[in-house]
């Protein structure tokens, strides 16, 4: 009896010893699977294994603004409940998300506090869509729309909007996009558009907002209507990758990473290629951010800089999942052999990029853009 | 006194979960829709009516046409099941109907979206057996996908139902037809259909409710314009953070589904007063 208090005793003493730093990361994220698989498959034990005694877990929220909406509703309702520690650390959100976030004073200023803080110097790392969000945001990768297309089937790609309207006359229900309804690449021709036929480009991705400027986009509107008759619509930004692949459509806006990485995997012809029109398309990064009463500050802080760091950038963003990096390309481009980092600039030059990649619009003008599609080219 | 208390209190958990889950929420989304930026007001139903009113005919026209096709099926299936006389292959109906019954709407979707696609299963299929020709092959990702969805997935239901009722009913009937000579579909819509009508109408206002409030199915199948008034209203939220115009359509929605609701309801009461 004596022996089994002992023994019991010590068993407890010994559990209760254990390292009081197993200590639990939490990521949500919001975004396709693969931005879950991510941090599960990758960023996750690579976390792990520096910092001995943690685990990382990672949710996903979904694709694209819907993701990060319900990221900023968990975010306003556990502000508004008042509790003490927030039950995430990190969140992966896009641009809107990420501006209302800081409007609503639901994020944590870190960007001074990490050392990868100082290797960015795109603009979208101090403003997202017109708002300021300098130092509350790091960006995880730049990410690019595109046209796609088949050169058996078009051996000479429209390279601007205007002949792409006139090859669509000509070749009816042969480029295919979704609209805006159900995936960003959709959302993202219709801003290229806007871009191309109307207003000015420089007043709508950095305002200010006023309704003069929406006035002048009427005749691109009507235009887009007019194009609209001799479109194939697809269901999403998958859908429109699946009828590429199918052979139904020849052209269709696309995601480059989306792209590239379902050529890797066998889900799209080899030869499809990307033309990046001379009006530009927009791109948009993805953002890590950590919510103001996170419960595991530090740990957070140090999981940003980690998948910050020019040798993860060039791992896990560039090589893994072709996307752009979200630091400075400088800083990771020592990390990759030249095949890696040329692959990403097969069809679409670096000059190219860094002159026809835009932003999208600041969210007034985003909202209106929207709204009017929905008005008068949907209806 | 205490058995009115007891049977209130045994009442109480289930009317609590009601009232805390459906009731409350269902207050705060009719409050929603008249809430705009400028205090209380009817901007978002006007706001609805400019944008979205051709959607919100689409969606009563593809659900009415949905549960036509359900009726039709699900009576001839249930029908079959009851007059007919092969037994191998009553069996094997049997069996085969009530599959889509397990199968989630989202998993439907994505079925049939490489089904019904321009190169995708059935056309495939069609070609093989040289039925069409390659230029003649159409994708059914538009209405006529989400028809065939609502109609693959809700005719089991509606049909296990009736099923049940036309098992149920007095024989007599039906072989006082058959000694008539009556042929077994003359029977069916003349003997049979009128006698278990209230059943199927509770099924096809059962089938109504859960159509209007598919998602997943007009979001993976029907790419355009219009669509769906569910498809709006994640649209509305998600891009906009629009929750008043979102709330506007739900309370269309409700009233749509109230009225057939109705038809339910008057079916109970006067099954109850009887």
């Amino acid at each position: 009896m004596k022996q089994l208090i002992v023994g019991a005793t010590a068993v407890a003493l010994a559990a209760f010893s254990l390292p009081a730093q197993a200590e639990e990361l939490t990521v949500i994220t919001a975004g396709d699977q693969n931005m879950v698989d991510y941090v599960n498959d990758y960023l996750g034990p690579l976390f792990e294994q520096q910092n001995p005694g943690t685990t990382v877990r990672a949710v996903g929220t979904g694709p694209g603004d819907a993701g990060s909406q319900k990221i900023l509703e968990r975010l306003e309702a556990q502000k508004q409940a008042g509790t003490d520690k927030w039950d995430f650390d990190v969140a992966v959100v896009h641009q809107k998300a990420a501006g209302d976030m800081v409007k609503g004073e639901l994020l944590k200023s870190y960007r001074s506090d990490i050392e990868t803080g100082a290797m960015v110097s795109n603009a979208n790392a101090d403003t997202a869509l017109g708002t300021d969000v300098k130092g509350y945001v790091m960006p995880m990768f730049n990410s690019q729309t595109a046209i796609a297309y088949n050169p058996a089937l078009v051996p000479n790609p429209p390279t601007n909007y205007q002949d792409l309207a006139a090859w669509v006359k000509e070749n009816p229900k042969q480029f295919g996009y979704n609209g805006i309804k159900g995936g960003m690449s959709g959302v993202a021709f219709v801003v290229g558009w806007v871009y191309a036929f109307g207003g000015d480009t420089d007043v709508l991705q950095k305002g200010p907002y006023n309704e003069e400027e929406m006035d002048k986009l009427s005749g691109a509107f009507d235009s887009l209507k007019q194009f609209n008759q001799n479109v194939a619509l697809t269901p999403g930004n998958a859908g429109t990758l699946d009828m590429l692949s199918r052979g139904e459509i020849a052209m269709g806006p696309v995601w480059v990473d989306m792209f590239y990485s379902w050529q890797a995997n066998g889900q799209l012809p080899p030869d499809l290629k990307l033309v990046l029109p001379e009006s530009g398309m927009p791109g948009q990064p993805m953002y890590y951010v950590i919510p103001a009463k996170a419960a595991h500050e530090d740990l957070a802080k140090k999981f940003v800089a980690l998948a910050t760091s020019p040798s993860v950038q060039a791992e896990g963003i560039v090589k893994k999942f072709n996307w752009y990096p979200g630091i400075d390309a400088e800083k990771v481009k020592a990390q990759l052999d030249a095949q890696t980092w040329s692959k990403l600039f097969t069809d679409i030059s670096p000059e190219q990029l860094a002159e026809r990649g835009k932003a999208f619009p600041i969210k007034p003008y985003f909202d209106a853009i929207l709204e009017t599609y929905e008005r008068k080219v949907a209806n | 006194m205490s058995r009115r208390f007891i049977g209130f209190a045994l009442v109480l958990p289930a009317l609590a979960t009601v009232t805390l889950f459906f009731v409350v929420p269902l207050l705060g989304a009719v409050t929603g829709a008249f809430q705009t930026e400028a205090g209380f007001g009817i901007e978002n139903f006007v706001k609805t009516y400019e944008l979205y009113r051709s959607d919100v005919l689409f969606t009563l026209l593809i659900v009415a046409t949905a549960t036509v096709v359900i009726a039709a099926l699900s009576t001839a299936i249930a029908g079959y099941l009851t007059l007919g006389s092969n037994a191998l292959a009553i069996n094997l109906l049997r069996w085969l109907y009530r599959w889509p019954l397990f199968i989630p709407f989202i998993v439907v979707g994505q079925i049939l979206r490489t089904f019904l696609a321009k190169n995708g299963m059935m056309n495939n299929l069609l070609l093989s057996t040289d039925l069409i020709t390659p230029l003649q092959t159409t994708s059914f990702l538009d209405w006529r996908g989400i028809v065939i969805a609502f109609a693959w997935k809700q005719t089991p239901f509606v049909a296990l139902l009736l099923a049940g009722a036309m098992a149920s009913l007095d024989r007599g009937t039906i072989e006082a037809a058959r000694n008539l000579g009556a042929s077994r579909l003359r029977i069916l819509v003349e003997i049979v259909l009128p006698q278990v009508a209230p059943t199927l109408m509770v099924g096809l206002t059962l089938s109504f409710v859960t159509m209007m409030s598919v998602l997943s199915v007009p979001l993976m199948i029907n790419a355009q314009s219009p669509t769906m008034i569910t498809a709006d209203m994640a649209f509305r939220i998600n891009a906009y953070g629009d929750y008043g115009v979102a709330n506007a359509l739900g309370l269309i929605s409700l009233a749509m589904t109230g009225i057939v609701a109705w038809f339910y309801l008057r079916q109970t009461m006067r099954e109850n007063a009887r």
